[in-house]
């Protein structure tokens, strides 16, 4: 049955007719044609789809309407500032060479975007743990990491200013 | 040399789309009227289909067509014509297409596959080549005789064998009678899957005015385009294959898997386009998997550890359709001698049908099966010999004026596999190890490693370059950027060669049949080696035409002018001279006429003298540009759990010319990552039936963030190569081929147990360490 739910995504309230069956993954997708959303798997297992709903990073592939009816989203679309103005944690991904054929890298920005929203000192092994979910077959996670902890200095810095 | 530009890191022209989402990949991709379809797979491995009912399917919301193959049978392939789009009479694997139902949109599509049903009449199901090749094996292709196939090729009717292949160098006979010790072991490397994140998909277009369209997230158009062209009986510029970006490759996203599929399906519902993309249980095993081979091996040698023969049989479970498992084959089978010249060598490998999915490039191709035999029985063999393993390994390095198995001799600029391994050496193995404590064994490897090309005597890489009015320089090329940053490449090498800073060059983004220069294939890790040759001579010609016009303006001959990236100037009097932009489009003369020629170039770039094989011997020159590297590690295996933990992994690779540092260290390390898998975790498993027991991430194990090495050390040496720009060799499957051996010689170091299967998992070592 399809039906019309109201949600804020990257600052702007939306109103869309959708399934009960579709998925975050697919409104994003599909009706707002945000496709900075990627689908690996499908099943909470690659971390692709990773988005921030109410602060919090969620797979939006197995996030469902109860969950995402009425809330506050944020997708890769909505960090960056214009030309020349990346995300702090975007620039900083990028300045580590941690960008190759970039189909994991929206979902570990954003995955890195709610952990320094909630701790922005968390520490390495923090980190790591809030990355674990996220597969990528290209950089082998050396250059993911050494991104992640250049965008907590980045952050920091920005903070600052 | 003196560069200015290449060697430093630069920011990768597709950094900040992919960064930002707005990077458009197959599955972002929306055209008008477009349509979905879903595929129904079987739930038998090896079948013949009696019957299909579409007429539930049919009723479904949102449905268009259904679609089966019953009563075609037509076949694509460009090795060995084999491949079907769709079963007709019968189904061969468990991940093959049976039907598909095209609708409106792709969840309609998937509701509706579900009310289709088949009848099967199952026949027996071999998953190991071992089986199939029994004399009374059913067989896969019963008119496998009868396939096109390239001459030299294909299969032996009446049998599982979908191609022999058999190297003779020397006399293997005489080499063993004249070793004093030999060693022997049976190595498996199983099937596995690239899973790349980024799961394969393609779109399909029957116009209305006969141009067929397809989109795919592939490595090889033109490839594509050939044979869909072929099937459909077009001529090849009425088809168009375009390439967005690409989320990943290593390897099974070349050849042409989907693509078949989806325009057979598209071509039931002409003027519309028609959608797929593959779920990851489809990516899995419903394109190409990657290995499937065991080795029987063989070594001889003298005691002081000079070796004098080597004989191999390949045993290759490749799959219901062997056209994009044969090379992969044949190159395993003539670059498992390793970096090492052997004077008498005998390597047979049979390419046998099996029913599993069709196997397919992985990156590497072959290279890491083969050697992965080679390198342990190295370290057996100097055990035996009472050797270190570097000193035996010293005896025998290829190099210059040393041939390989395939009879090729080589030349200095094939590199210097001995600055690779004094490199890894100095990494790990100076350091003393630590000694076992409560926790911990600790062990160390080391490795060797050649790769060869394994490309075909045709492939070539093409450039198109267009100068625009202000100097700023347009480059079209048929490469596919999968993530290894190729296109940095391009921007770097033509900076290099046109004198003018990268920030002025533009690359191409999307691959597109009827815009891009023909390329064979990015495969090969060739790219950086003849497409940036490719480059240098588009700019070569870029700077003739430049000059070209300038004489004429200067009233000079050419040879007497130079040019240097703003001027074209008298070489004897720099003073007098014309800025490059007033060339670019033709000189404006005083009287208002212009001459000379517009500056747009194109060029190709092919490897000098590469060959095919000879039938008998199986040699040829089909190697030409090859690369040497070394790799070692530090490890330690937690006595608890088994579990192999990688605490320094280092790796030295001749890569010629280092382009872009940062790239090739994240290549590298990159790569070692995915061989990583293989070695301790990957395996997609088939039981008895040919049914796959994990098609997906969460019992496929895929190495995370947690399983990365403590430590990785990338070394590079530069011995300039003869083709590639300014010295430059490829480096994308290369950090892979070592890695098994390496890890599984550092674990009989730790343990003195002989790992000879993979993956060595943790309860598989915690048994070990029970049973010694
Ligand atoms: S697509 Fe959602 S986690 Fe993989
Ligand atoms: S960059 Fe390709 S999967 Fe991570």
């Amino acid at each position: 049955m399809a039906e019309k739910i109201n949600l804020t995504v990257n600052g702007v309230p939306r109103t869309v007719e959708i399934e009960g069956w579709e998925r975050l993954i697919d409104v994003l997708r599909d009706k707002l044609d945000l496709t900075g959303a990627k689908r690996g798997c499908d099943d909470a297992t690659c971390g692709a789809c990773t988005v921030v709903l109410n602060g919090e990073a969620v797979q939006s592939c197995i996030t469902g309407l109860a969950k995402y009816k009425d809330g506050n989203v944020v997708t890769i679309e909505g960090l960056s500032g214009g030309v020349g103005k990346l995300h702090p944690i975007q620039q900083a991904l990028v300045d580590a060479g941690a960008v190759q054929c970039g189909y994991c890298t929206p979902g570990i920005v954003l995955r890195l975007y709610a952990l320094f929203g909630k701790k922005p000192d968390a520490t390495d092994d923090e980190i790591v743990d809030a990355l674990e979910i996220h597969l990528c077959r290209c950089t082998g996670y050396e250059a993911i990491f050494e991104g992640a902890k250049l965008a907590r200095g980045y952050l920091k810095k920005a903070a600052k200013a | 040399m003196e560069f200015k530009y290449i060697g430093k890191d630069i920011l990768r022209p597709d950094a900040t789309a992919k960064i930002t989402g707005k990077a458009k990949f197959l599955a972002d991709l929306k055209l008008p009227g477009m349509l979905h379809c879903a595929i129904l797979r079987p739930t038998v491995a090896h079948a013949k289909i009696v019957s299909i009912d579409t007429s539930e399917a049919e009723k479904c919301p949102g449905v268009v067509k259904v679609v089966t193959a019953q009563g075609q049978n037509y076949r694509y392939g460009d090795n060995i014509r084999d491949f079907t789009p769709m079963a007709g009479d019968r189904v061969r694997h468990i991940g093959e297409a049976v039907a598909a139902v095209i609708a409106d949109s792709a969840h309609h599509a998937r509701e509706a596959v579900k009310k289709i049903k088949p009848v099967y009449e199952p026949l027996p199901v071999y998953v190991d080549a071992r089986d199939a090749l029994k004399p009374d094996a059913v067989l896969i292709h019963p008119d496998s005789g009868d396939f096109w196939h390239l001459p030299g090729l294909g299969p032996k009717a009446g049998t599982n064998i979908a191609n022999y292949y058999k190297l003779v160098k020397g006399d293997v006979k005489k080499g063993f009678a004249d070793a004093e010790v030999t060693v022997e072991g049976e190595f498996n490397y199983p099937f596995g899957s690239c899973s790349a994140i980024e799961p394969h998909g393609a779109i399909a277009w029957f116009h209305e005015d006969g141009l067929i369209e397809i989109w795919s997230s592939s490595i090889c158009p033109f490839v594509i385009r050939d044979e869909v062209a072929r099937v459909y009986d077009r001529p090849i510029s009425d088809v168009r294959v375009h390439i967005p970006e690409v989320g990943g490759c290593f390897g099974y996203k070349s050849d042409i898997t989907v693509e078949q599929t989806i325009a057979f399906i598209a071509s039931f519902v002409p003027g519309r386009p028609v959608k797929w993309v593959a779920t990851r249980k489809e990516d899995l095993v419903s394109t190409l998997m990657g290995h499937g081979i065991r080795t029987k091996m063989k070594l001889g040698a003298k005691k002081d550890g000079t070796l004098t023969a080597i004989q191999a049989t390949l045993y290759h479970s490749t799959g219901a359709y062997a056209d994009t498992g044969i090379h992969v084959c044949i190159g395993a089978t003539h670059n498992c001698t390793g970096p090492y010249e052997f004077p008498n060598c005998f390597m047979e490998s049979y390419l046998t049908y099996t029913n599993t999915p069709p196997i397919g490039a992985f990156r590497g191709y072959g290279h890491q099966e083969g050697q992965f035999g080679v390198e342990r029985l190295m370290d057996m063999l100097a055990r035996k010999l009472k050797m270190s393993p570097f000193a035996l390994r010293e005896k025998n390095y290829l190099g210059e004026g040393k041939t390989t198995s395939l009879g090729e001799k080589l030349w200095k600029t094939n590199g210097d596999v001995r600055a690779c391994v004094a490199n890894v050496k100095k990494a790990v193995f100076d350091s003393p190890k630590p000694k076992e404590d409560e926790q911990f064994y600790y062990g160390r490897g080391f490795v060797a490693v050649m790769k060869s090309p394994k490309g075909a005597p045709f492939s070539s890489k093409g450039c198109y370059l267009k100068m625009n009015s202000d100097g700023s320089v347009c480059i079209n090329m048929g490469g596919a950027e999968v993530g290894q940053g190729l296109r940095n490449v391009v921007r770097l090498v033509a900076a290099e060669a046109l004198k003018i800073p990268p920030e002025r060059i533009r690359v191409y983004t999307e691959i597109d049949t009827q815009f891009s220069p023909w390329e064979w294939q990015t495969i090969g890790s060739m790219f950086t080696t003849q497409g940036g040759r490719a480059i240098v001579r588009a700019a070569e010609k870029a700077i003739a035409i430049l000059k070209r016009t300038a004489g004429q303006v200067l009233k000079c001959d050419e040879d007497m002018l130079d040019y240097d990236g703003e001027f074209v100037f008298l070489k004897s009097d720099p003073g007098v001279r014309v800025e490059v932009p007033r060339l670019i489009h033709g000189y404006i003369t005083g009287d208002g006429i212009t001459i000379g020629e517009v500056v747009q170039t194109t060029s190709d770039c092919r490897l000098p003298r590469y060959s095919g094989l000879d039938p008998e011997t199986g040699q040829g020159s089909a190697g030409v540009e090859y690369t040497f590297g070394a790799q070692a590690c530090d490890i330690r295996i937690e006595k608890a759990t088994g579990k192999v933990l990688i605490d320094h992994f280092a790796s030295s690779f001749d890569v010629g010319r280092v382009i872009q540092p940062k790239q090739i260290r994240g290549q590298i390390v990159g790569g070692v990552m995915i061989a990583i898998g293989s070695t301790l975790h990957e395996e997609l498993k088939f039981d008895k039936d040919g049914k796959c027991l994990n098609p997906f991430f969460g019992r496929y194990r895929f190495p995370t963030i947690k399983d990365r090495p403590a430590k990785q050390t990338v070394v590079c040496v530069e011995t300039p190569a003869v083709v590639g720009p300014f010295g430059a060799r490829g480096i994308g499957e290369h950090p892979l081929v070592g890695v098994a051996p390496c890890i599984l010689n550092a674990i009989q170091d730790a343990i003195g147990v002989e790992f000879t299967e993979l993956p060595v998992t943790p309860d598989k070592v915690k048994k070990a360490l029970e049973g010694r």
